[in-house]
């Protein structure tokens, strides 16, 4: 790392982050100024406004400049999509438990005095919960309907376009709009040309801001950068970038802007190796560029992925802790024609996570059968280094299960990854990755319980009987299968009800003019100007529907080792009373994750089975539905939902992690057991994304035998067709928890000696060792 | 007849016991009695009882289970379950009414399909790694007909194979198993003969003579010396080791295992006294 990424890598963690209320006042203002004109133009009226007159800063070392707010890091207020929980929290961000932002007086007072009184019943949240509230509630534990008080991003833009034409070549697309338009594609067009005037206002600021400083600079080498800087943004507010360098602020630009238009998480730059190789590759011929001052710019830009965060309210940030705000960067993979698409950018971009290893971007390596071994080892490094990345993607799966849902083949090798997993083709996909998540363990308990609550007593779903009632295994299936029919159902009606409203309080034309085919249809993306209308439905949680059902079946059905009453009454009392009992279904049925076919089979077959359902329906702007296998970590809340259920588990406990892991504690047979188990769930309906999360121990990549093993392990993951996995490379307090809690941690392995065991079985003093010993990697 | 035999583990993604992504199978018994020994519940042919106090809930089911009398519980101290293996008859109803598998039967009847089936279950991960299979124990050996089974059945199906031996075992055995192991790693623990026979229960007259003939045989023999406290690892030893292996001019490497802490802990699981510390 060069001194400048260093220093402004520091300032960048160590700046205070703040409440900022800039652009909400911007935007009321635009509201109140103009309250007869459609949403559409308001909404761009306000974002050019905001880019004209929105304070900027730079700081003298940068080399890649912009962000949407003054300080790095705000906390941005967003009244469009919904503001009621920062009324009640506003006075305590500063203090809460996770992701404190510190608040203004003056803040607090504009808040509640001319933001608040205006937006009260004007807001997509407000909007939502006056309307379909109760019936959103009523199913909210078996299914949670997304994008409810925000923005929905998860989308990636066509940057390869926006490189391509700049702000000046797409509005000059966007003012040649096609003839015989309507009144209201009228005003999209119009709205999309004030916001790319607007984007161009805003790169000559920061041009101006920059020639200004460079002017009043005394420091030699500063007042050079300034100068640089400025004549990159001055360029690009002028036409398409010619360099790397100006390709790199252009891309900064784009999200840094489509940030200050939706406040959404997960606007995601893609393949950035791909479309930025050009740029590279031209200059390094022309001697313009060396690979260190390249790794430098990489390494600035991915210091400014850092500076955008996501202000959540506390529940929320209790569970995206840390800001993830989904900047996924994918490197590898193909091209078009089937050839390994990796190049000299894509081990940059590894070098540059290696050099800084902060949370964002997320970076995600796609592999495939002829990935070189040289990216299979740079990847092996970086995880074992353990900030997680790069989580591994698979072509092998992806690109047929994406092109199962209808997407184009040439689209689908080139497809991307949105927020954490989800999968997205580039530049033309309005994918609405995370419409709702159903709890398939929560149907499963109303199935025992006659549609009743176990928790609360309340009906929620059909009267379809008790487990008692249910005179065969088939009987029980049957059942379910009508539980998970009667809440899909309503799910359907609840997504449309939220993209109604999206269209009504949020057309987004910054986007629309960066997402194929909306200038051309004249549609803004909400409203299904995208080539690709998808929705996506998350199917919680394989692990603990297969182990449930395991114990049903086995243990009920054909050992008939235990009564249909007392596992009822068991799940019911939360096992208290029944210890032995909960013991005998933890550990006396084979669980999923331990390469047992039929455990297994048990729960892919109603991944199937739900993924089946979807396809009957098509969303609000005419796409399909297609299905999700992951949580990220709402397993906890979810879990809190479910009462005690028959595969053991406790009354509100966390259900098993990622998607497709398998539930904490219960694999034993190591890595390439999960692995397999993971395989045999119908993956190629799960188009909308998966998450494996794996665990290894940093010492396992110390030696070049393990990272070459651990390589062997990622090739053998592709040819089994997972979809993707993520590696925690666990450290001392990793450790320090797997002892104070080691039920949760029993599949940990560590190296002792010549072999390898399970942590949580060593004896105390050893696991003291141990502990004592990774230390000394740190 | 189906080949069968007994097996005590087996463990799926071995990466220390020869090269790659490996499945390691234990085969129960093994000749020499080493007072140190790493894997006590390998030493016995048959099946036997193993008692994981930690996973024991003291629900005493067992207690009523056995036909024989042969457990009682002791809720004042100590481990909680008192198994007089003199009575224990094997039949494992103890076992099968444990609810948490705190009382196991250590070790299993495996016919050869079945035993293969799982070695095939990661036959990719063999074949991404340059791995396979290592028979190690107790002593593979000890069961002849069984390992050698194994073995052709993995080198039929393209598998690679390796063994770890102590090698004492007969020529005509170890002549038997040579053109079907890749990889053989052999432990050898001590040099002088007296020692040999105190700590491990026999003598290594036949353990040198065997290394021989393996040496002018096989190309592919790793030494492992496992490094007891005074016992195996003191200077004197590890150099005769060390001298007998280069006297052989076949390149041998000698890798040096250091002693597994975990052992101790195994010994009161099966009853035995651990007395070696």
């Amino acid at each position: 790392m060069t001194e400048r990424v260093k220093t402004l890598r520091h300032r960048t963690l160590t700046a205070p982050r703040y409440l900022s209320l800039e652009q909400a006042r911007i935007i009321t203002q635009v509201y109140q100024e103009s309250p007869d004109i459609p949403v559409a133009l308001k909404r761009a009226k306000a974002l050019a406004r905001a880019l004209e007159e929105m304070p900027i800063s730079i700081e003298s070392e940068e080399l890649i400049v912009g962000n949407r707010t003054p300080d790095v890091r705000g906390g941005v207020v967003f009244p469009e999509a919904g503001i009621r929980w920062l009324d009640e929290e506003i006075e305590t961000l500063p203090t809460r438990g996770q992701d404190t932002f510190q608040v203004r007086q003056q803040d607090i007072r504009d808040f509640r005095s001319t933001i608040l009184p205006y937006w009260r019943g004007r807001t997509l949240e407000d909007a939502v919960y006056s309307q379909y509230g109760p019936a959103i509630k009523d199913m909210e534990k078996v299914v949670k309907i997304n994008q409810k008080d925000h923005a929905q991003g998860h989308i990636c833009p066509h940057v390869k376009k926006w490189l391509h034409y700049g702000p000046v070549g797409l509005l000059e697309q966007a003012r040649t709009k096609p003839a015989g338009v309507r009144e209201e594609q009228e005003d999209f067009y119009q709205g999309v040309c004030l916001v790319l005037e607007g984007a161009i206002c805003f790169m000559k600021r920061y041009a101006d801001l920059a020639r200004q400083r460079a002017q009043t600079e005394s420091n030699e080498a500063s007042s050079w950068n300034l100068r640089q800087v400025a004549d990159v943004c001055h360029r690009l507010a002028e036409g398409p970038p010619g360099s790397f360098h100006e390709a790199l602020q252009s891309v900064w630009f784009l999200f840094v802007i489509l940030h200050m238009e939706s406040n959404a998480s997960s606007f995601s730059p893609g393949r950035m190796d791909q479309y930025l190789y050009p740029y590279y590759e031209r200059d390094m011929r022309q001697g313009r560029l060396t690979d260190q001052t390249a790794l430098e710019l990489i390494e600035l830009l991915w210091i400014k992925f850092n500076q955008i965060v996501y202000m959540r309210h506390a529940h929320s940030a209790r569970y995206f802790a840390g800001f993830p705000i989904g900047f996924n960067v994918a490197v590898g993979g193909q091209t078009a024609e089937g050839q390994d698409a990796t190049n000299a950018l894509s081990y940059l971009f590894l070098k540059a996570q290696e050099h800084i290893g902060l949370p964002q971007p997320n970076l995600s390596a796609r592999l495939h059968r002829d990935s070189p071994d040289d990216f299979v080892d740079a990847c092996t490094r970086v995880i074992g280094l353990g900030s997680g990345m790069p989580q591994i993607f698979n072509d092998e799966s992806i690109i047929p299960a994406l092109t199962s849902q209808g997407i184009g083949h040439e689209d689908a090798m080139d497809y991307a990854v949105v927020g954490c997993v989800e999968l997205t083709t580039q530049g033309n996909n309005l994918g609405w990755s995370d419409a709702a998540m159903f709890n398939l363990v929560k149907a499963l308990e109303l199935t025992l319980n006659n549609g009743r609550c176990m928790l609360t007593n309340r009906r929620m779903g059909l009267e379809t009987g008790h487990l008692t009632d249910y005179e065969s295994f088939a009987d029980l299936e049957q059942a379910y299968g009508r539980q998970i029919r009667f809440f899909v159902k309503r799910m359907m009606q609840a997504c449309e009800w939220i993209e109604e409203k999206h269209q009504e309080h949020l057309p987004t034309p910054f986007l629309s003019a960066v997402v194929d085919d909306c200038l051309d249809r004249g549609l803004d993306v909400t409203t299904g100007g995208a080539h690709y209308n998808l929705s996506g439905i998350q199917a919680i949680q394989v692990a603990n529907v297969a182990d449930s059902l395991a114990v049903l079946k086995q243990l009920v059905y054909e050992q008939q080792r235990v009564s249909r009453d007392e596992l009822l009454a068991a799940c019911r009392a939360n096992f208290s009373g029944h210890e032995i009992l909960q013991q005998i279904c933890l550990h006396q049925v084979p669980k999923y994750g331990n390469d047992t076919e039929w455990v297994d089979q048990l729960g892919a077959q109603w991944l199937t089975y739900f993924a089946d359902q979807l396809t009957a329906y098509s969303n609000y702007r005419g796409g399909p539905y297609h299905m999700g296998l992951y949580t990220v970590s709402a397993h906890v809340p979810m879990g809190q939902n479910v009462a005690a259920t028959p595969d053991g588990r406790l009354s509100g406990s966390p259900l098993a992690d990622g998607g497709m892991s398998p539930m904490y504690g219960r694999d034993r047979l190591g890595p390439t057991a999960v692995l397999r188990s993971v395989a045999r769930a119908p993956l190629t309906r799960a188009s909308n994304g998966t998450l494996l999360n794996m665990k290894f121990l940093p010492v396992f990549f110390q030696t070049l035998r393990g990272q070459k093993q651990f390589s062997a392990l990622l090739k053998a993951f592709v040819r089994l067709g997972i979809h993707h996995v993520q590696f925690n490379v666990l450290r001392r307090e990793d450790l320090l928890a797997a002892r104070r809690n080691p039920e949760a941690y029993r599949g940990l392995t560590v190296r002792v000696a010549g072999y390898t065991a399970y942590f949580t079985e060593l004896a105390e003093d050893l696991q003291d060792e141990i502990i004592a010993r990774t230390t000394f990697g740190e | 007849m189906t080949v069968r035999g007994t097996i005590f583990d087996i463990k799926r993604f071995a990466v220390h016991d020869g090269p790659g992504i490996r499945t390691s199978v234990f085969l129960k018994g093994c000749p020499l009695s080493c007072c140190w020994c790493h894997n006590p519940e390998g030493i016995a042919s048959e099946i036997e009882l193993w008692y994981n106090q930690r996973r024991c809930i003291r629900c005493a089911q067992c207690v009523t289970a056995c036909p024989h009398r042969a457990l009682r519980a002791d809720p004042v101290e100590g481990p909680f379950i008192r198994i007089d293996r003199q009575r224990c008859q094997a039949h494992y109803a103890c076992c099968q009414a444990c609810p948490t598998g705190a009382l196991e039967p250590v070790g299993q009847e495996m016919l050869l399909p079945d035993l293969m089936a799982e070695i095939e279950k990661d036959r990719l991960f063999y074949e991404m790694s340059g791995g396979g299979v290592t028979l190690t124990g107790g002593e593979p050996l000890n069961q002849p007909e069984f390992c050698l089974a194994i073995l052709r059945s993995c080198k039929d199906c393209g598998i690679s194979t390796a063994m770890e031996t102590c090698l004492y075992t007969s020529q005509s055995i170890l002549d038997s198993v040579i053109p079907h192991v890749d990889h053989f790693l052999v432990d050898i623990k001590l040099w002088e003969t007296q020692m040999h026979r105190r700590y491990t229960g026999e003598d290594n007259t036949i353990i040198l003579e065997n290394f021989r003939y393996l040496a002018e045989r096989h190309v592919q023999i790793t030494v492992r010396i496992p490094l007891i406290k005074d016992i195996t690892d003191t200077p004197d030893n590890l150099q005769a080791i060390e001298r007998f292996v280069i006297s052989l001019q076949r390149d041998i490497p000698i890798e040096k295992l250091s002693y597994n802490p975990l052992t101790p802990n195994k010994y009161p699981k099966l009853g035995k006294e651990f007395r070696c510390s």
